[in-house]
């Protein structure tokens, strides 16, 4: 079965966190800054290893700007 | 399928002993989550007559009905018990990361009951459930305690665990103090610091990763995007801030004007709620000097707390859960003067006002000491402030001296002395210990009664009545007196409740003086703007989110769509009048008589200001629009107690009999 992370289309973003608090392991957070408009902001990014995959991010973003995109590697 | 997990947690902390329990649907039919859970579960177990800083009181944490479910703005955590303040119903909510924590766990409320014999964390994670020693983290401030207990849980537990705790205020019992989380963010009022410091509970910490669900996550997640995108282009152009304090001058002299909701998004986005001290300084919103003062006497204060110094030193914005806004932001404050911290949490406008503009502080750097010191601490800025004005008038009057203040000469705008006197309450060192249970405790003590300014115990948030008679009316009328939040004129004319509910009066423009007349359509504005707030704390959801309008966060789409219901706007809005209801038999049970909170004469404009934009102002028909406010509501007009065919009109007769 061939893994999954999640990618980010920022320009959309919100900052809600609601991507971040929906990963179970914590592996999501609220760290990368950035810049919403003209606002300086934080976004979700993956800030250590241990990513499952599940796609919980993805499902729980109201804004859909979140992708599972697979990973390089299948096992 | 709904938002709700069905679930409470009950924890006896006396016993160390933990129970999940299942509620019946009709509950969350009447009473949705949040603050509307509590009001049912605390009405219905919390005896008689019970210490407020004893065992039989009942600490509840709660989550919101719409949290997790993917809809914007609805990531409050409400905190509700017997206030020791007032003796009655006491509640605050804070946002951050906590609320989806509860849910996370598997519950909509915890419910903490009894004493701990040694101080104690509570730690749940999905599966166990534990009442774990804190001697390590007991005697922190807030903020170092939750660094302290992430240090040790985080390589522990799968997901990063969520923290609410006290800081030494509420370990202190100091009764204006509050609950922290997310490094100092502080649900502050009623006290309800001290009821978790009175059962030894230093800690909740939260640490469950279960999936959130709700009826249809898909609609709800369209109605978030349609707000999202439009937020995305709502940007002000930098530097417009200067001009806040001219449009409050103007302000104070136009007519009452509705508003569009979408100015809320755009003031909080640019700048958060700190936009409003300058406005607050010249319209007359703001209270100066103790309550006692006008515009002139702070004639060049509302440049020095004009918003756009704040925004220079704004590092990043800073965003509770499921809110595209961001209205809070960490300021970069090294260097500065006063200033012992590197960072703080960009101050709310009502850490600036009770510490600014109300003691005739001009120093914007010993605001940022004073917010981080107290945020640390756990103790409430609204209070705090209220107390030192207190102090300060008293000492001015003579009816304090040095000898009782510990040598400190309190008078108007001593940074210095306002800060050392803080500390003092922090560590309830010398006079700092009398004013650290607030301004009544304080009066009733050293005298000087008439500067005391609360109500039923509860320092006024930093809006004035005279100003605002519907906040006047809220700040009496509410079973949690002396609160800003639940309703004021110029919300209720940027909501636009008559597009949601047949009752709900439009907002109108008119003459601010007709205001302050007692007629049967205030009655009904008031009534409305309660029953909404109450629908919104059910739901968990952010008053500036509910302050941007029906039209812009759709509060009773998002209801409909989470839990797979079909009701009208006049449903969720008897859900709100039931709340409120349930709130005021609770304080009715209690005896606390709702007819003995009053405002201050000063706030009644007894002496009128003689200058400013409230020149003249006098609520001289307030009681009676309380008492409309009650009628309006099926309470008795004189006593204010709910009548017998209103608490079985809303069914809580049958309600309160339901039991878990």
């Amino acid at each position: 079965m061939t893994k999954k992370h999640p990618v980010f289309a920022y320009l959309l973003c919100v900052s809600c966190g609601i991507c971040a608090q929906a990963c179970p392991v914590s592996v999501l957070a609220m760290r990368r800054e950035g810049k919403s408009g003209k606002y300086r902001n934080v976004f979700p990014e993956l800030v250590k290893e241990g990513c499952l995959g599940c796609g919980q991010c993805a499902n729980a973003c109201p804004m859909e700007v979140i992708h599972m995109e697979e990973d390089g590697d299948a096992r | 399928m709904t938002s709700f997990t069905g679930k409470i947690l009950r924890v006896d902390l006396g016993t160390r002993s933990a129970e999940a329990l299942s509620v019946p649907p009709e509950v969350y039919e009447a009473v949705l989550a949040g603050k509307g859970l509590e009001a049912w579960y605390l009405y219905t177990h919390i005896p008689a007559g019970a210490d407020p800083l004893g065992p039989e009181n009942i600490l509840a944490f709660a989550a919101g009905a719409l949290c997790g479910t993917g809809a914007f703005l609805t990531g409050r955590w409400t905190v509700a018990c017997k206030s020791p303040l007032t003796g009655g119903w006491g509640d605050a909510n804070c946002g951050g990361l906590f609320a989806p924590a509860i849910k996370q766990c598997g519950y909509d409320a915890i419910f903490l009951s009894g004493i701990a014999e040694e101080p104690v964390y509570l730690f749940c994670d999905g599966k166990t459930v534990e009442v774990r020693d804190a001697s390590a983290y007991w005697g922190l401030d807030a903020t170092e305690a939750e660094a302290a207990l992430h240090r040790d849980l985080d390589g522990v537990c799968r997901k990063r665990p969520c923290i609410a705790c006290i800081g030494q205020a509420g370990e202190k019992r100091s009764l204006i103090s509050g609950i922290c989380n997310e490094g100092g963010r502080i649900a502050a009022r009623s006290g309800v610091g001290a009821v978790m410091g009175s059962k030894k509970l230093k800690a909740v910490v939260l640490a469950g990763s279960l999936p959130m669900r709700c009826h249809d996550p898909e609609a709800v997640k369209a109605l978030s995007r349609e707000l999202g995108r439009k937020l995305l282009k709502m940007t002000l152009p930098t530097g417009l801030g200067v001009f806040i304090g001219a449009g409050g001058r103007m302000m104070g002299h136009l007519p009452y004007l509705p508003m569009d909701g979408s100015l809320t998004a755009y003031m909080f986005r640019e700048w958060g709620t700190q936009a409003n001290t300058s406005l607050a300084i010249t319209s007359g919103d703001g209270p100066i000097r103790n309550w006692g003062g006008t515009p002139k006497d702070v004639r060049r204060m509302d440049a020095v707390y004009n918003p756009e110094h704040i925004n220079k030193i704004e590092t990043a914005k800073y965003h509770c859960y499921s809110c595209p806004l961001g209205c809070g932001g960490k300021l970069n404050i090294r260097g500065r003067k006063y200033v012992g911290f590197d960072e703080t949490h960009k101050p709310e406008y009502e850490t600036i006002e009770a510490f600014g503009p109300l003691l005739m502080n001009g120093s914007l750097d010993s605001i940022y000491q004073l917010n981080e010191l107290l945020n640390r601490a756990g103790m409430d800025t609204i209070s705090a402030g209220n107390t030192v004005a207190w102090a300060i008038e008293c000492f001015e009057h003579g009816i304090l001296t040095t000898e009782q203040t510990d040598g400190l000469a309190l008078t108007w705008g001593n940074t210095e002395a306002i800060l050392t006197l803080v500390k003092k309450m922090i560590a309830r060192e010398g006079f700092g210990d009398a004013l650290a249970d607030g301004v009544k405790r304080a009066s009733e003590r050293f005298g000087g009664r008439e500067y005391a300014m609360h109500i039923g115990g509860q320092e006024p948030g930093m809006h004035d009545a005279r100003n605002d008679p519907q906040l006047g009316v809220h700040f009496v009328a509410e079973p949690a007196p002396g609160k800003h939040t639940v309703g004021m004129g110029i919300e209720y004319g940027a909501m636009s409740l008559c597009d949601i509910c047949s009752w709900a009066p439009p907002a109108t423009l008119h003459p601010k003086a007709r205001d302050l007349e007692d007629t049967e359509t205030m009655a009904l504005v008031t009534k409305a703007n309660a029953c909404y707030t109450m629908l919104v704390d059910g739901a968990g959801g952010c008053y500036y989110g509910q302050m941007m309008g029906v039209h812009m966060w759709k509060l009773v789409d998002y209801i409909n769509a989470a839990e797979g219901w079909h009701y009208d706007g006049d449903h969720y809005m008897e859900i709100g009048e039931r709340i409120q209801t349930l709130r005021q038999l609770f304080n009715v049970k209690q005896g606390v008589d709702p007819a003995s909170f009053k405002l201050p004469k000063r706030m009644l404009g007894e002496p009128p200001l003689p200058s400013g934009p409230l020149k003249g102002v006098t609520l001289s028909q307030h009681r009676g629009q309380v008492s409309s406010h009650w009628r309006a509501f099926g309470w008795d007009d004189r006593t204010g107690v709910p009548l017998p065919e209103t608490v079985k009109k809303l069914g809580i007769d049958r309600l309160t009999e339901v039991s878990v």
